[in-house]
């Protein structure tokens, strides 16, 4: 946005696919300790998550289009997978399938309208879809989806054996969709088309002016972004095995933004370190609050106000997120740039 | 089909009151200030506490509780909207959501979150062409379209109008002159959060006091905005007109369907109109 850009991350790295190799691991060794400590079937959410804030990195982080309607495909791809499963077959990976080519080709068709617009109109009018989908999947669809009554639904086995409604099996399955997407991001962002997608954030004019339709790269991506998100979605039904029209509802959006905004945004490592942090404060402050309401022999706020009050902090403070501040300590040089 | 109109005026009034601030601060300032829904939320529960106090006299509630906003709508503009100036506008629309957030928890925190009906402070209504119409919503209305001639009077006339005006449109520029812009803008800023509360107590008989209204007629009003104009004060009375007069018809027929219609004009605005630099 400003001089203050580090150029490095412009270069064009020839990546080996060793290169790639090791950061997978770096990030499976780091699920895997972070298993240690949490519960495999939380775990599983948590991985869920990071999905759904690594695909909102890709939009905001990587392209700089902050969308307040990113729900939407999440939903959208729970929905597509959750009707394929009731109402269509009983493969997982075929309703997976379909709840991401459904939430494509919306991404397709609303990114012809959305994309027209940047900055606060971007984030507003996504936000707006995303409250026409939740009012859709609530009262006009709701012979089908079943309104607000949510819909169960039961998939087979993957294979033949991998069994998702197992705790590890899930564990296993939403690690390797999630190092699948870790992967494809990680090429993506460092490829030519990366960078003009990161160039667009900086600068989208002068793009312009060096005769990109920059429109068809911002369109790409948001399908992409969107697709990714679907997936997310479509495993949290199959992990699941219910769904209500929460998962549709735009609320959901500022918990991405959060976890993107604290790991830091435009860094891979800094979706799932701001995924992790956030899910850790949500799964744990619920339970800590009431008991230090009881300690203190008071009303303390709920998570709401934290949340708030964080995001301030952000804000004002630690922009660049916790990846961000290391990563500043670590570059420092004499004539480096500054924040 | 008279009443459906006149509830769409009433719904359009209240949307007006509630978007122009909304519409000034982001003309003026280029920052989609979600924390006015906090402004207008607070302001409405507070008129029910004063409601109680003051034994159900509902302009001194009115009054009383439109002064007690005021420094809270300083405060933000202080220490949180000041403070995003010339920032990026990602970063205005979250501190301003998180100042939403710990608004609405505050409400929940004190007043919980059963919703909290307010009885219509007049209660009268005048028959016309066979029809009961509401006293207090057309008062709403009247009293819209006096804001609407009030404000334009303002710009127009006022020295204060006129700098905000010229700010609009080249806030460097005036800038230049030596004017301190930044105060006409928190100015501004208040009084667009006052007609907010103004415009939520006046709805607040109409409709009930939950936690979560703010979130509500953000939404709405942010279409309003959008449709009419960002920083339009014209544009944004018309277009609170005419989607609160959607969201009337569209309740007749299908009342669920009231807000996502407000939505799909919008779309359809967004789609025909050419595209804007910013």
């Amino acid at each position: 946005m400003t001089a203050a850009t580090d150029l490095r991350g412009f270069a064009v790295r020839p990546y080996s696919p060793w290169g790639i190799v090791r950061e997978l691991a770096i990030v499976a060794a780091g699920l895997l300790l972070l298993s240690l400590v949490i519960k495999l079937h939380w775990m599983t959410n948590f991985m869920i998550f990071f999905i759904l804030v690594l695909s909102f990195d890709l939009l905001y982080g990587f392209m700089g289009h902050l969308s307040f309607g990113h729900m939407l495909y999440f939903g959208a791809g729970a929905y597509g997978t959750a009707l394929w499963l009731v109402y269509g077959g009983k493969s997982p990976l075929i309703a997976l399938a379909v709840g991401m080519l459904a939430a494509a080709l919306l991404a397709a068709g609303l990114g012809r309208i959305v994309m027209r617009t940047h900055g606060a109109p971007f984030a507003l009018i996504n936000m707006a879809f995303n409250e026409i989908g939740h009012f859709m999947i609530q009262s006009p669809l709701s012979g089908v989806t079943q309104g607000e009554d949510g819909l169960s639904c039961s998939a087979d086995n993957i294979f033949g054996i991998i069994n998702l409604y197992k705790d590890g099996w899930a564990f296993g399955f939403a690690a390797v969709m999630l190092l699948a997407v870790f992967a494809l991001l990680r090429v993506l962002t460092a490829s030519p088309y990366g960078i003009l997608v990161r160039s667009i954030k900086e600068n989208e004019q002068r793009v312009k002016f060096l005769g990109y339709n920059t429109f068809r790269y911002k369109w790409v991506t948001f399908v992409i972004a969107s697709t990714v998100a679907a997936l997310s979605g479509g495993m949290f039904t199959l992990v699941q095995g219910f769904i209500s029209p929460r998962v549709i509802s735009p609320f959901g959006n500022v918990d991405i933004i959060f976890a993107v905004l604290i790991g830091g945004a435009g860094t891979l490592y800094g979706a799932l370190i701001g995924g992790t942090v956030f899910m850790l404060i949500k799964n744990f402050l619920p339970v800590l609050i009431p008991e230090l309401a009881t300690l203190l022999n008071m009303k303390l706020p709920q998570w709401e106000m934290w949340l708030g009050i964080v995001l301030l902090v952000i804000v004002f403070s630690v922009r660049k997120g916790i990846v961000g501040a290391v990563l500043a300590k670590w570059r420092q040089r004499p004539c480096g740039s500054t924040t | 089909m008279i009443q459906t109109v006149i509830y769409g005026f009433t719904i359009g009034a209240i949307l007006y009151f509630f978007s122009v601030g909304l519409s000034l601060t982001f003309g003026t300032m280029h920052i989609i200030n979600f924390a006015h829904g906090m402004v207008y939320a607070l302001g409405v529960y507070l008129f029910i506490t004063f409601m109680e106090y003051f034994g159900n006299s509902f302009l001194l509630s009115l009054i009383v509780s439109l002064a007690a906003m005021l420094p809270v709508a300083y405060v933000v503009e202080r220490f949180v909207i000041r403070r995003l100036y010339g920032e990026s506008l990602d970063y205005a629309i979250i501190a301003t959501y998180g100042v939403l957030l710990i608004g609405t928890d505050f409400i929940k925190l004190i007043w919980g979150t059963t919703p909290y009906p307010v009885n219509d402070p007049i209660g009268l209504s005048v028959p016309l062409a066979g029809l009961d119409l509401p006293v207090y919503r057309i008062i709403i209305v009247i009293s819209a379209v006096l804001l609407f001639l009030a404000l334009r009077l303002f710009f127009k006339r006022s020295i204060i109008g006129q700098i905000v005006i010229a700010s609009l449109e080249d806030s460097d520029g005036v800038r230049c002159l030596g004017l301190d812009v930044n105060r006409y803008f928190s100015i501004i800023f208040v009084l667009g959060s006052a007609l907010a509360v103004l415009g939520g107590i006046l709805y607040a008989p109409i409709s009930t006091a939950e936690p979560y209204m703010g979130f509500h007629i953000l939404l709405l009003a942010f279409a309003v905005v959008i449709v009419g104009g960002m920083g339009n004060i014209n544009g944004t009375f018309v277009a609170a007109m005419v989607l609160g007069m959607v969201m009337a018809i569209t309740g007749r027929f299908w009342s669920q369907a009231s807000s996502a219609m407000v939505f799909v004009v919008m779309a359809l605005v967004i789609i025909f109109r050419p595209m804007e630099s910013d």
